[in-house]
Formats: structure tokens, sequence, C-alpha cells
């Protein structure tokens, strides 16, 4: 962008109101003191009561008792549904791209879930419910009847907003467990790019915002991908092809983790930059440690946060949406210690403020 | 002095009730609504308090009422409402009320899943005859060989039929959401590449989706192909977009044998739907006739529950203790309540109510009625007044529409005004049944109807005395001019679009009495004489006239409420500030305004020479800058007045560091005084309120912060402190004293110098600031002139038969224009500006405005909606 670029001068003009409401809805995001309250209750009336008074209000009020983990999840979701929903109905212009790109990565989710239902032998319709109502689009519940990638390209996400990204991953091989793997992956590599493009074009804060936690969520997935891939039939080029070719560990360390052989050499990689030293220092699976998957949840939480600190972008959105369902994630998490008494873990949760 | 000048005196009381009795009680005293509950576990969290699990009964309950609301408004019947308002059911009477919201709610449940089942099978059997009558239509246009395959006929598909002989085309039928249809069609072509072919219809009728109750619309599909594994992928593409298929036969024949078989169904079907409905029907009204005497008292329990959760539970003497803010003179009431609570549940103990000392400053409480509400509104919204300071609200009731109506002054306008407070005020009884008009805007119109009332009257007062209605003058007496004294001859008389009137000819004005120069007679009656609304020069002399008279009841508000100070000062026993600050401020607002008014005064009685007519303006600035006052600038008043105005200049200067100064300097003088009587105690006890200790006033407030704590457990130690009413009522005296230990000196030097500074200038900016009096009642003048003469005026001026038809249509352009703009919108800003005069100018000069609102437990305001518990 140029060097006389105004964008923030007229941003309010279209999206002030929606940032303010965001701004509102992240101020009712629960805090320590909240979860403090939470962790105390006895059972899941407490919670429904203690959630109360926070700005969830009577959301709960009209289901009848007994309460489950699962209602709760439920009512929860939706009010984040609903909330985006409003945003989505009255965002203009680019805010309604870059929103809908925020919908794209539930979409994804979705379809490989219906895939792997599918293989699997499920019922369509006990499988519909597990998808997340961001997510869903006219098509989706077809995604069935393919059989191979390019069959389900060419029949059904041909004219879904998903298309663009699904171009590298068109073969005549079936689908089974480790393609549809390959295939979420290779999805979720050219939505992140995309995404981070967009974000890029955008210039001026949002470009600022967002490219740090797009490029941290990218190289996450890399770390995680290469994790996960020892073990397994994939070789090391198909797994380099996975890697999102965006934020900090590329071009080098994405080189670097390509050649990776096991745990060790990844931190190797790791080590080399700062941010990511951090979280793979004292990590372990025992009692009082922290997993890597909730350090890297942790450092999302921060960056998210922060992102409210820079006015006229749209971080903000995406930051709210994400803080929303990690806070989502953590209600559950208690609700669930709560429901099957195991109240030794209750404390590893991932406090927002 | 009357409740409505003050606040009502409050009480701390502790009241000790037996555990059964304290249901009741709370009862009685919710449905009194006199007290206010503090907390007293403040630090409990919410669901480890004692009745929490009553409450939570109370929300399940709550919650099966509102689902029985909402199959009430599914179908549509209304509640009946006939304003009875029960008591709340005694404790074990909830069981009996929960089971009958149990069984209700069990029942409508499983008459919704009957009644759903029902219903699907109606749709379904609906959807079926819509396919096989579509169907039947498909078939004849373009499958002739189906019935007959030897034909061969001409169509294409026994063409491609006839390539492939060893294969049959099959197909299904189904229906699908009209909406999905372009979309399922093309995942269709694509997914079987072309190789099927869709016909499809739509079904006029709308049907009900039997699970949401909404109206949709569907489409009857055929769909036709070759092969089974296209069969397949046909029907899952179906199910992927929601398509129901049904079975079809092949033949017509047996197409028409089920369409049969459906019809009969349905008619069958529909009986029994009916016979459900009525019965929920039925079910339902029983409901609306109950539900909000069921609302009521499950929401009067709750709020009872909720209450009790604020007390304290003493185990041991098996007692609640609350503790409360009530209104002394209330006591009484209070105490039948309890003893009345104490006899329902049948305790042996008599409850207790106990007054007790605090340091606490205590809630304000003004009781208002319908009328004052309006009123004692408008102070509120700038700051609940502290408690016991002089309440401006009685005073506002008067001066409020006042000054609004200087503003707003026109009798027509005011007379639209009044007729429209009077109509809400009449129909009073009317609008308040009707409680479903949820608009803010009517509620704020309607909350202040005594005030728009009012303001209509006084606006019809002033415009009487501006004499203007819709800008035309009533001319009731005639005007004391008189042209003809003047003697023009014809000429100028028929020339001249204007003449001067000289009232110094003798004759031609003849306001003035006989023993006056030219003195022959009176002036106009009251007012504006009509003369000046033909008069060129009506705005120059109204504006004077205006201006001056603004600054008038500017002064004299403003003084009022500099008087209303002393009664505050008098009230909290300030002696200090009184002589150190309100004497000094008195003198200082005479000197610089009251001298001003005086001399307009002065020279409205006494002068009567136009041509000399002394200069004020230049007169005043001249007063401050110590030029003597001549004749020759026209700046001379009286004699003896260059004396007098060199005294008014230095008692003004005097003033200041006497406001500045003194109060102060006696609080030091005092400090010090004390600090040596004290000091031989100060090395060794901690106890001494040390004058340098800055945390000091910071551990008083931690004190009484603490104190709702300790309350409690002090009550448990301490049977009952023994405490006169009169001690009370002098210690909140006491602690309302502003106690000059608390701050350090510093702070109320600075505090000192932000008053004073603060008051001198304000004396003249507010001053000022009431000429908005006189600018908004010209603008107001100015505009309904202008409306006349540019609308009004062009219709009643042009001849007939053209000038009754345009009057008329131009009335109704008149008419809109006077409401929208000169009623609605001149009328607003108006009422903002007389909201400012007194929120700024006149409330400045004596409110604080710190207290909080006394919010009493009540279950009128609960169940109203206007307390969220």
């Amino acid at each position: 962008m140029g060097l006389f670029d105004f964008a923030e001068v007229g941003f309010n003009v279209d999206n002030g109101f929606l940032e303010g409401l965001t701004r509102g809805f992240k101020n009712g995001v629960l805090c320590k003191e909240d979860y403090r309250h939470l962790t105390q209750c006895d059972s899941l009336e407490d919670l429904k009561l203690h959630l109360q008074s926070t700005t969830y209000g009577n959301f709960l009020a009209n289901e009848p008792s007994p309460l489950t983990v699962a209602v709760i999840d439920d009512r929860l979701r939706e009010k984040l549904v609903v909330e985006f929903q409003f945003l989505r109905n009255h965002a203009y212009k680019e805010l309604a791209t870059f929103l809908d790109f925020i919908k794209y990565s539930y979409m994804i989710d979705n379809i490989i879930l219906l895939i792997t239902g599918t293989l699997r032998q499920r019922q369509l319709s006990e499988l519909l419910p597990k998808c997340h109502p961001l997510g869903i689009f006219d098509q989706m519940e077809t995604v069935t009847i393919a059989n191979s990638t390019a069959d389900l390209y060419n029949a059904i996400l041909v004219d879904s907003p998903l298309a663009p990204f699904f171009k590298d991953c068109i073969s005549e091989e079936d689908l089974d467990e480790v393609n549809i793997e390959v295939i979420r992956n290779t999805l979720y590599k050219a939505y992140l790019e995309a995404f981070y493009d967009w974000c890029e074009g955008c210039g001026g804060a949002t470009a600022e915002v967002m490219c740090e936690i797009l490029g941290f969520e990218a190289d996450r997935r890399s770390f995680i991908i290469t994790i996960n891939s020892f073990g397994t039939e994939l070789s090391k080029e198909d797994r380099a092809k996975l890697y999102p070719r965006r934020g900090k560990l590329y071009p080098d360390g994405l080189t670097e983790l390509a050649r990776a052989d096991d745990y060790e050499s990844v931190k190797r990689v790791a080590e080399h930059y700062t941010e990511y030293r951090k979280l793979f220092d004292g990590t372990g699976v025992g009692i009082g440690e922290k997993t890597l998957e909730d350090k890297f949840f942790e450092h999302e939480v921060t960056m998210n946060v922060n992102s409210f600190m820079q006015q006229f972008q749209y971080g903000v959105f995406y930051s709210f949406v994400k803080l929303r369902e990690q806070e989502c994630r953590n209600v559950i998490w208690i609700s669930e210690c709560i429901a099957q008494r195991h109240r030794s873990k209750i404390d590893s949760y991932i406090p927002i403020f | 002095m009357g409740s409505l000048f003050r606040s009502e005196q409050m009480c701390l009381a502790q009241l000790y009730l037996q555990s059964e009795a304290a249901f009741a009680c709370v009862s009685k005293l919710g449905e009194l609504g006199l007290v206010s509950f503090t907390d007293l576990n403040p630090n409990v969290n919410a669901f480890q308090r004692k009745f929490v699990n009553d409450v939570r009964r109370c929300d399940e309950m709550e919650r099966k009422l509102r689902f029985l609301e909402r199959e009430l408004k599914k179908d549509q019947i209304g509640v009946y409402d006939n304003g009875d308002n029960p008591p709340a059911p005694a404790p074990r009477e909830m069981i009996e009320l929960e089971a009958k919201f149990e069984k209700l709610e069990n029942d409508m449940k499983e008459i919704n899943t009957n009644q759903e089942a029902l219903k699907k099978n109606f749709l379904e059997l609906t959807e079926m005859k819509q396919i096989l009558m579509k169907a039947q239509h498909f078939f004849e246009e373009t499958l002739p060989f189906n019935d007959d395959d030897t034909q061969g006929g001409a169509s294409e598909y026994a063409r491609l039929l006839d390539e492939q002989p060893e294969s049959k085309l099959g197909f299904v039928a189904g229906v699908i959401l009209r909406s999905k249809l372009p979309s399922f069609e093309r995942v269709l072509w694509r997914a079987c590449r072309g190789n099927v072919f869709l016909r499809h219809a739509e079904i006029e009728m709308a049907l009900e989706d039997p699970v949401t109750g909404d109206v949709v619309n569907k489409s009857v599909f055929i769909i036709f192909f070759q092969g089974d594994q296209l069969r397949n992928r046909v029907q899952k593409i179906c199910e992927g977009l929601h398509a129901t298929l049904y079975p079809c036969p092949d033949t017509s024949n047996e197409r028409r044998e089920i369409a049969i078989g459906v019809m009969t169904r349905i008619e069958d079907l529909q009986a029994v739907l009916n016979q459900t409905e009525d019965h929920r029907h039925l079910v339902l009204t029983q409901v609306a006739l109950n539900i909000r005497v069921w609302f009521i008292k499950v929401r009067k329990i709750k709020a009872i529950y909720h209450t009790l959760n604020l007390f304290n539970v003493n185990i041991a003497e098996k007692c609640l203790i609350a503790q409360c803010w009530c209104p002394t003179n209330d006591l009484g009431k209070i105490q039948d309540a309890l003893r009345y609570g104490t006899e329902v549940s049948g305790s042996s103990v008599a409850s207790i109510l106990q007054q007790v000392t605090t340091e606490e400053q205590p809630p304000t409480y003004n009781r208002t009625n319908m009328f004052t509400e309006s009123f004692q509104g408008i102070i509120d919204a700038f700051g609940v007044s502290t408690y016991q300071e002089v309440n401006p609200a009685p005073f506002t009731i008067i001066t409020f529409p006042f000054l609004f109506a200087v503003m707003f002054g026109d009798f027509g306008h005011g007379l639209l005004m009044l007729v429209f407070g009077l109509v809400l005020v009449i129909r009073e009884k009317f609008y308040l049944a009707q409680k479903s008009a949820d608009s803010e805007i009517w509620d704020m119109i309607f909350g202040g109807r005594y005030m728009i009332l009012f303001m209509g009257f006084f606006s019809m007062y002033t415009g009487f005395l501006y004499n203007e209605c819709f800008s035309r003058s009533f001319n009731v007496f005639g005007s004391s001019w008189n042209v003809s004294a003047m003697n023009f001859d014809a000429v100028t008389l028929g020339n001249a679009s204007a003449l001067d009137l000289d009232p110094v000819t003798p004759g031609v004005y003849r306001g003035y009495p006989d023993n006056y120069i030219n003195g022959s007679g009176y002036p106009y009656p009251y007012g504006m004489d009509p003369i000046w609304q033909s008069a060129e020069n009506k705005i120059t002399f109204q504006n004077s006239y205006k201006m001056k008279s603004s600054i008038v009841l500017g002064f004299a508000q403003m003084l009022f409420g500099l008087t209303l100070a002393l009664y505050n000062h008098i009230y909290f026993k300030d002696r200090l500030s009184i002589i150190c600050e309100w004497i000094p401020q008195m003198i200082f607002i005479w000197c610089i305004v009251g001298y001003l008014c005086v001399i307009i005064l002065f020279k409205w009685i006494t002068w009567k020479d136009p041509a000399s007519a002394p200069s004020l303006l230049i007169g005043l600035i001249n007063m401050f800058m110590f030029t003597a006052p001549s004749k020759a600038d026209g700046t001379f008043l009286y004699t003896g007045q260059s004396t007098v105005q060199i005294f008014v200049v230095l008692m003004i200067v005097f003033c200041l560091p006497w406001m500045l100064l003194a109060k102060p300097a006696v609080i030091y003088y005092r400090r010090r005084q004390k600090a040596n009587r004290y000091a031989p105690l100060k090395s060794d006890s901690s106890t001494t309120r040390g004058l340098e200790n800055p945390n000091f006033a910071e551990d008083v407030g931690k004190s009484q912060r603490n104190y709702n704590l300790a309350g409690g457990e002090m009550a448990d130690d301490v049977p009952i402190i023994e405490q006169d009413q009169l001690d009370v009522e002098s210690n909140s005296i006491q602690q309302t004293e502003p106690d000059p230990d608390e701050k350090d000196f510093s702070e109320i030097m600075i505090l000192q110098i932000i008053h004073t500074i603060e008051f001198s200038l304000n004396c003249i900016s507010h001053t000022a600031s009431y000429l908005r009096l006189w600018a908004l009642s010209l603008a107001h003048s100015e505009l309904s002139e202008v409306l006349w003469t540019m609308v009004m005026h062009i219709g009643l001026s042009m001849a007939p038969p053209a000038g009754p038809i345009v009057t008329y249509a131009v009335f109704w352009f008149f008419a809109v224009l006077t409401v929208g703009i000169l009623l609605v919108m001149e009328g607003l800003s108006a009422f903002l500006h007389a909201l400012r005069l007194h929120w700024v100018e006149f409330q400045s000069k004596f409110y604080k405005g710190q207290g909080y609102a006394f919010l009493p437990f009540s279950f009128e305001s609960i169940i109203q909606g206007r307390v969220d518990e």
C-alpha cells in the first residue's frame, strides 16, 4: 500500500458499528474470576447458575433438568453462531469476504467429517449434528456420493466457495483414511495461503495483525503435521507438500522440518525461533505439565487478545471468533470434568483474560 | 417540611426472623415495598447460598410456564388478565404448583409429539397425493410407451430404449424444497454426467413443516435414469439434499388405485388431527386462564428466596438475620407486616426489628406520586440527591414549565400542547391498562404527561403575554397607539408603505397615565400591544424587552438556588459554610448580576424620554473601568451613581478573597488548636487521628465497607443494642456534616480554589446562559411568523373562488408543519434548554447530587419487570 494510504479514515463508515459490537462481545468473554467460580461448581446446575450472572445470561434457562454437557455445548455453539451470523449479515464488502474466509475453515472441517463418516459406514443423520453450524453449506451433504477427489470436485464442490482450494488435491484415487488426512491438510494449506495473501493485500493494520496470527497458524500446522507423521506411511516428500508456505518457518524452517525424523529434530528446528522455543520448552504429558497442544492454544489466545489492541482492522473479528471458540472449549472441558467427577484435571483450561 | 422538600429520613435496621416465619415476613415486606435489604454474604458464591435449591425450583417452574406461554403464543390464544394480584403462596403450596406445572408440561409435550407425528403423516400423504397427481401428468405427456411398450412411439425416451433394449428405464419420484431445486438439479446433472432426466412441478399449495410449524413451498420431481448404479447415486443425492422419495408405481391404473387409498387416509387423518387440535386448544384455554396468576406467584416465591439468600443464617438460634434500610416514618408499618407474617406462619417467637447506628450514608428516598414522578425523574436523571439535602423537584414543578414556556410562548401552540396533555391525563387509566404498547418513546411521552399539561398551560400564559397565537396578535382592548394624532395628510398616508409613530408627539402614545408628559390614558392592559405585530421594528423592540427579562428571570432563579443552599447549610448545621461561603456568594451575585437587574428595572420604571435613554451595556462596562457615568455617553441613570458603582465593584473584589481564603483559614486554625490540645497524646497513641496521615480517610472508608460483614457477626454476640430513635437522628446529622479532619489540607485548599473560581465565573457565564430564553423565544416566534406568511398567508390573500380552495389545501401543509416543526422539534429544543437551565444554572448553586437511590424490595416492581432479580 502506498505512502498516503488512509484506509483507517473510512474504516468506521463501513465497519465501525460491527467493530464496536465485536469489542462489546469481547468484553463479555469470561475472565479468570469467572473460571475460578466455574471450577468450584459441584454440578452442572451450579454451572448454569453461575453462567447466568455472566453475559451468557439466561441462555440455558429454557433447558429442562437434568442438564447434559451436550446441551451446554449446543447452546454455547448456538450463541457463537448467532453472534457471527449477525456480524456476517451486517458486513459490507471486504469485511464480508473476510468473515467468509473465517467460515471456510469450518466448511473444510465439515466436508472431511462427512467423508470420513461415510467411509466408516455411518448414517448421514448421525453425522449431521456433529457438523459445525458455521460451516454448513448447501451442497455439503451430497459429498457422500463421491468416491474420488476428482468426483468430489467435479460433482459437488465446483461451485462451492471451497473450489479454489481444491485444485491441488484432485486425483482419481479412491478415498481412504490416509487420503482424507492428506486432503484435509492440502485444503487447509491452500485455504491458509489464500487467506494470508488476502489479508496481506488488505494492507494496513489488518495485514499486520492477521499475517501474524495466520502465520502462526500455518507454522503450528507444519509442526503438528510433522509430529503426527512419524510412524505413518506418509513419505517425506508428500509431507513437505502439506506445509503451508507462509509464516515464520517458511522457507528455511520448512526445509529443515521436511528432513525431520523424530520429535527431537522437530524441537531443534523450533530452537531457531524465539517464539516457538518457548512453546517446546517444558512440555510433556505428565501431571502438571502442559502438552504442546495446550501451549499452542495459549499462544494463540495471547495473539488473539493482542489483536484487540489495534483499531481499524479486521483482525478483531477473527480473534473474537477464535476467543469465543476457546471459551466454548473451556466451558465444555470444565463441564465434562464436573459431569464425570474428574476434578483433578479441571484446571487445565486455557484462561483468556 | 413536607416529604417532597427533603428525602425521607432513613434508618438501618436489623431483622431477626425465626426460620419458619422468615418466608411469610419477607412476603409481607415484599407486598409493602418499603425496605431494601443489603447483602450480608457478599463473599458467598451464588450457588453456595442457603436457598439456592429453592431458587432453582422456581427457575424450573418458570421455565415450564414459559414453555406453556410459548405454546399459547403459537396458537394465538390471549392470556386472560383480570388484574388479580395473588399473595405469594406458602412454601408448602409450592409443591402443589410444581406438580401441576409438571403435569401440564407433560400433557402438552405428549399432545405435541402426537400432533407432530400425525402432521408428519399428513404431510407425507399430501406429498404422496401430489406426486401421484403430477406423475400422472408427466407420464401422459412424455412416456406413452410406458403404458404400451410395443408401439415404440415417437418420444425420444422410447428411442433411447430402443438402442439398449435389454436395460429398462428406472425412475424415482419425490418432493424437495423449492429453494433447493436449482442446486439439486445442478448436482444431479454433474454427478450423473447428464445421464438422468429430471422433471419437476411446483406444488401450488403451501405445506406446513410438522416440526417447526413453518409454512414451506415444495416441488414434486421425477427422475429417470438407467441402471442400478445411477439409481444408488440418485438416491444418495436425494438424501443429501433432504428430498423425500416416495414409491410410485409404474402403471397408471396402480397409481390411480393408490391415489384413492391415499385420499381416504388423508380424510381419516384430517379427522384425527382436528380432534387433537381441539384437545390441545382445550388444555391451552385452561392454561391461559391461570398462567398470569401462576407467573406472579412463581416470581414472588423466587424473589422471596432470592432475598432470603441475602440473609445471615444463625444456626444456633434458628433465626435469620437481615439488614435493611427503611424509612423511619414507616417503621410502624414494617413492624405490623412482621407481626402479621409471624402470625400467618404460626411461629411462637416474634420477629424483632432493631435499629442500628451506622456511619454509612443512607439511601435517598423521595416519595412520588403519578404527578410528581416525572419532575423527580428530571432531577434524578442529573444525579440522585445527597441524603436529606434540599430536593429541587417541588420547585421544578413550576419553574420548569415556566422557563419552557418563556421559550415556547405562543397561545395557539400552547393550547395544542395543553389539549394533548389533557387527553393523556384524562385517558390515563385506559393507557395504563394498555401495557402491551412497549414503545420506549411512548412511555417517555406518557410518563411526562403532567409535565406536558403544565408546559402547555404555561405556554398559553406566556403566549398571552407575548400576544401571539400562531404568530398573530389578538386586539381585545384596542391599541394604545393612535395614528390620527400624528396628523398625517392624505398624500403621506396614501403613498407611504410605513409611517413613523413618534411617542413624544402628544396623543400618539396613550400609554402613560394622565400625570405623565403626553399622558392621556393607560397602556395596553396586558402584555404586548397588538400594534407591534404590524410594526417594522417589532424585533428590535421585543429583543430588548425579552433580553432584559431573561436576565431578570435568570437572576431570580439563581438567587432562589442560592437561598436553597442556605437551607442546606442550616439543616446540616454548617455555620462555617454560611459565614465563609454563602454570605460572600450572596453579596457577590447581588453586586454583579443583581445590580444589573436593579438598573434594568429602574430604567423600565422611571425612563420616559426615548431620545435620551441610557445604554446599560456601556454603563456596565464603564462601571468596571471606574469611568464616571455621564449624560454625554448615555450612561447616567441617577445622582450618586458613581459612588454606588465604585462601592459595588469594591464589594465584588472584596468578596473574592473572602470566599477563597476564609474557610480554609478557619479550618487550618481549628486544626492547629486541636493538634496543640492533643499534642501529648499524639506521640504514644496510634488511635489519634493524625493530620499527617493521608491514609486515614481511606481507612475510614475501608472500615465502613467492612461494616456489612461485621454487622452480622456483631449481632450474634451482642444481643440487642439499646438505641433511641433520637440518637439515630442526631447521628445521621453528625455523619453528614462534613468532617474536615478527614481531608488533607492541601486538598481542601484546592477544592476551595476550584469552588471560588467556579462560582465567580459562573455568576457571569450563567447569567449569559439565561439569554437562551430570549434566543429561543425569538427563534420560535420568527419561525411561526415565517410559517404564517409563507404558507397560510398565500391562501388567505387570494381572492375567491381560488382563495378558499387554496386556503384549504395550504391549511394542511400549515398544520403538518406547525405540529412537526413548531410543536415537536421546537418543543424538544425548548425542553432541552429548560432542562439545562435547571441542571446547570439552577442546581449548581446548591445541589450536590451524590446520593444513591433507595431501591426497595417490592413485588410490584419485580412483577412488572422493572427490577431484575
